[in-house]
């Protein structure tokens, strides 16, 4: 139980507030994305090496490289920068709806002051 | 790679680069900082990007990473991945809130969030153990390039590039010089991409985009000299490359000199687009390390050379190994020694910088000389300063392992301790000090346990190798913390409330 006039605590997996709270949704979506990305595609290349010839992975070549080569060296970093430009995009468009609520709020606080 | 004797035209290249970027960081020292990226704007972004890529680019990343791939092939994909995926985390859980702290440095933060001056020092006590580790692995390679570049054998170049290294700082500090570091960042990309793309262009492959072109000579490789770059797991596991991978990022997400980026810029917003721009530089280096390795192998098996696989220190070379054997003028070989020593000389000269602060502001005044004056803590950290080099010089004699190894435990160090206390200080407002302090040492604990037990307890080393023990520590840690944390008494209202209204931009409901 929480003492009376103490402040309720917060955490990622119990956010509060609706700024938070979406906030910690786009952050999970962004780690989901990052995590299945990283663990999923080398249990496909091991899967891959394993159940197949060897000489798969060298004949599956993008833009020259070896795919397991092209698929973790180059398209990982990109999905990273790809996965950070989306949060960052959602992040500026929630700042503009919190400041845009914040602002009508003050207007009408205002006006009822007034 | 010819030893004996002094490279003249390569040392010309040197002296030119460093002229260059100290006359640079004349002018820039009398401009104000929001000229050099820290004002708002999609300039000042970008600015702040490069400041995050020069910040980051090291020995390890210029030198390391093609020798760990010359080496250990499809390995040392795990470092690429590593040393870029962490930017993910520390974008999405740290950038953001750090920045909202308002702290200069690691210790600042812990001791701020946690409010112990306990858990401050401790924190200082690791930032140093940090820098120490990583300035091992930059002395490595200027050693390296020293000794190509003067013809002179290992440890005496080590003696010299400590001495370099020192004068340099001396010489910067006297001059009141400041790093221009977007054009530092322009300057290494540049140093470094150019020799790739007319390694690839004598080759005939794809030179354009040399990041490409070079798997042209992975399919050489195996279809002429029967080197086997189509089985990434047959020397190492999956666990063992995901431990690696994660241990980096980890590390990514709690190396102080990283950190600190944060505490600098000037808005939220620019902070976070400033990642996504250091993001892409850094990519930039990493998506073209690997082409060296390759390269290095390719020049080799034709020449006729046999693969040494057991020569660390000819691996960390790799990449001036193939713009020579490549046939490439000297003059941009020397291009990439001055990329790789500019590099190497800016981290290492930030990162002993910032642990002598460290000493003379957490450790020297609470710790040895409460009643320390301004001046005597001017002294202390110059004093440290020299200590620290020393130290380093006499660790980097006898290394234990290639300079992207020896970088990656400074990586395994950081992610079992600092990204634990970060990660929990922002984001979970019950932790307090008493469990900050416990899985600080937790985390201590951990990074070493694979040098005093690995020997008689094999399963450790297998389960926590030193290079990767973060993926297993640092989900320790942060139980042990929350154990702790539970187990005692909450942190202070103000603390809580700080967190909740300042940080997280909560409104009570």
């Amino acid at each position: 139980m929480r003492e009376p006039g103490r402040i309720r605590g917060i955490s990622f997996f119990t956010p509060r507030g609706a700024t938070m709270r979406s906030e910690v949704r786009v952050v999970t979506l962004v780690l989901a994305g990052w995590l299945t990305a990283i663990v999923g595609l080398q249990v496909v290349i091991y899967l891959l090496e394993v159940n197949y010839s060897e000489l798969l992975l060298s004949e599956m070549t993008f833009f020259n490289l070896p795919i397991h080569f092209w698929l973790t060296g180059q398209f990982l970093p990109l999905w990273f920068i790809i996965l950070c430009v989306l949060f960052n995009i959602w992040m500026d468009r929630h700042a503009g709806r919190n400041l845009d609520s914040t602002l009508r709020f003050r207007v009408r606080a205002g006006g009822e002051d007034e | 790679m010819d030893v004996a004797s002094v490279q003249l035209v390569p040392l010309a290249v040197v002296a030119g680069m460093f002229a260059l970027l100290i006359a640079s960081g004349l002018r820039s020292g009398g401009r104000q900082a929001s000229e050099y990226g820290f004002s708002g704007g999609y300039a000042g972004r970008l600015g702040i990007g490069a400041a995050i890529a020069s910040n980051w680019m090291s020995a390890a990343s210029f030198l390391g990473l093609a020798g760990m791939f010359y080496l250990k092939g499809y390995y040392a994909m795990a470092f690429v991945i590593g040393w870029t995926g962490g930017y993910v985390l520390l974008l999405v859980l740290m950038a953001t809130q750090i920045r909202r702290f308002g702290k200069y440095t690691a210790p600042d933060f812990v001791g701020f969030r946690y409010g112990s001056e306990l858990a401050r020092t401790l924190a200082a006590l690791i930032s140093i153990a940090i820098t120490i580790i990583y300035s091992v692995a930059q002395f490595r390679g200027i050693a390296l390039l020293v000794s190509w570049l003067f013809g002179i054998s290992y440890v005496p170049a080590v003696v010299v590039g400590a001495s370099l290294v020192v004068s340099f700082v001396v010489i910067s500090g006297a001059l009141g010089m400041a790093r221009n570091q977007k054009l530092q960042y322009f300057v290494l990309i540049t140093a470094f991409i150019l020799p790739l793309m007319l390694l690839t262009r004598k080759l005939g492959y794809f030179w354009i985009l040399p990041q490409f072109g070079y798997g042209a000579a992975i399919g050489e490789l195996q279809q002429q000299f029967g080197f086997a770059w189509s089985e990434p797991f047959a020397t190492v596991s999956p666990f063992t490359w995901l431990a690696l991978c994660f241990t980096l990022m980890f590390g990514t997400a709690g190396l102080p000199h990283v950190l600190s980026r944060f505490y600098m810029v000037p808005g939220i917003r620019d902070a976070r687009w400033g990642v996504v721009w250091g993001l892409f530089f850094i990519a930039l280096i990493y998506w073209s390390a690997p082409a060296y390795g390759v390269l290095a192998r390719l020049f080799e098996a034709r020449a006729g050379i046999p693969f040494n696989g057991s020569d660390p220190m000819a691996a960390d070379m790799v990449v001036l190994t193939a713009a020579g054997t490549g046939g490439l003028p000297l003059w941009v070989v020397g291009l990439l020694a001055a990329g790789g020593l500019s590099a190497a000389f800016s981290t290492v000269a930030g990162l002993m910088i910032t642990g002598s602060a460290s000493f003379s502001y957490d450790i020297y005044p609470r710790l040895i000389r409460p009643q320390a004056s301004e001046t005597d803590k001017m002294y202390a950290a110059k004093g440290f300063f020299l200590l620290l080099a020393a130290v380093v010089m006499v660790l980097t004699l006898k290394p234990w392992g290639m300079i992207a190894e020896i970088a990656a435990l400074a990586f395994a160090l950081a992610g079992n301790t600092i990204f634990p206390v970060f990660l929990l200080g922002i984001w979970w407002s019950r932790a307090n000090a008493a469990g900050a302090i416990c899985g600080m040492l937790t985390g201590v604990a951990i990074t070493s346990a694979p040098f005093v037990l690995g020997g008689s307890l094999p399963w450790l080393a297998k389960l926590m190798p030193a290079t990767s023990s973060a993926f297993v520590g640092a989900p320790v840690v942060i139980l042990v913390m929350m154990a702790v944390s539970l187990a005692t008494a909450p942190p202070d209202e103000e603390t809580v409330r700080f967190l909740v209204r300042d940080v997280h931009d909560c409104t009570e409901e």
